[in-house]
């Protein structure tokens, strides 16, 4: 039973939802710079460290994260 | 994560080009943004009939430069007033700007990374990329640069907008981009 709750709280600490307008703003300005369709992030989770995932305001979600020093947007 | 290090190279073209010849930056940027297509040269004005009696025509004397009166200073060159875009202040300054995120910047960089290893393609003799084909990536690359730094940093932004053509010409120098990279 312990290990159950472990376990839970491990995946609840995994996305972490977070409401940084700073952060938005990067976020959107990477899947900017990247090409892709997004115009505003409207919310965000913490995947892990630089690992992201941001829905946008049209809809659209990409996972932003850091993968051999480059940074990759891939939609979801 | 070093985000910072990558810029030097861009930071190193922009600053190692910027020389007193660069022209000071115009106190407003988001206009000039945009590269702007190259104005047409003006019509010359439509010379005067000639007259009809043929005279020889004689070499008009050359216009001596004005000469400073005696006495008085020779006024400072303009070029000398133009700030001049140094390497380490460029750097802290890319470091130091608050207007791109960290994601972005790395980002930046990636693309920046990419660009200048086209460059290299192009020194090596590969084709393509020819340097038309270079020019609009570099182009769109710098506006990318500018766009996000305009509104937090403006005077960053004009400081590399002001060095966009000499940038270039380091990028399209083997030797220049060689000290660089």
């Amino acid at each position: 039973m312990k290990r159950l709750a472990l376990t839970a709280c491990l995946a609840a600490a995994v996305a972490v939802a977070a409401d940084d307008p700073k952060q938005k703003e990067d976020l959107a300005a990477v899947i900017a710079l990247q090409g892709k369709p997004c115009g505003e992030v409207v919310s965000y989770t913490v995947q892990g460290a630089n690992d992201f995932v941001a829905t946008c305001k049209d809809g659209n979600k990409y996972r932003v994260h850091v993968k051999d020093g480059r940074v990759v947007v891939e939609k979801q | 994560m070093n985000v910072i290090r990558p810029w030097v190279g861009f930071a190193a073209l922009a600053a190692a080009c910027a020389g007193p010849t660069v022209p000071p930056p115009s106190p407003t940027v988001p206009e000039k943004v945009v590269t702007a297509p190259a104005t047409a040269p003006a019509p010359e004005p439509k010379a005067a009939p000639e007259p009809k009696t043929k005279a020889a025509p004689k070499p008009a004397p050359a216009p001596e430069p004005a000469k400073p009166a005696p006495g008085k200073p020779a006024p400072p060159k303009v070029a000398a007033s133009a700030p001049a875009l140094d390497l380490r202040t460029l750097e802290q300054r890319l470091k130091d700007t608050s207007a791109i995120g960290v994601l972005t910047k790395l980002s930046l960089k990636n693309q920046v990374d990419d660009l200048v290893g086209k460059f290299k393609t192009y020194h090596a003799g590969a084709r393509p990329p020819t340097l038309s084909e270079l020019k609009p990536s570099f182009d769109l690359l710098l506006m990318k640069v500018l766009s996000l730094l305009q509104d937090k940093d403006a005077s960053l932004a004009r400081e590399i907008n002001a060095s966009r053509d000499a940038i270039w010409g380091v990028l399209t120098d083997k030797q220049k981009l060689a000290e660089f990279s």
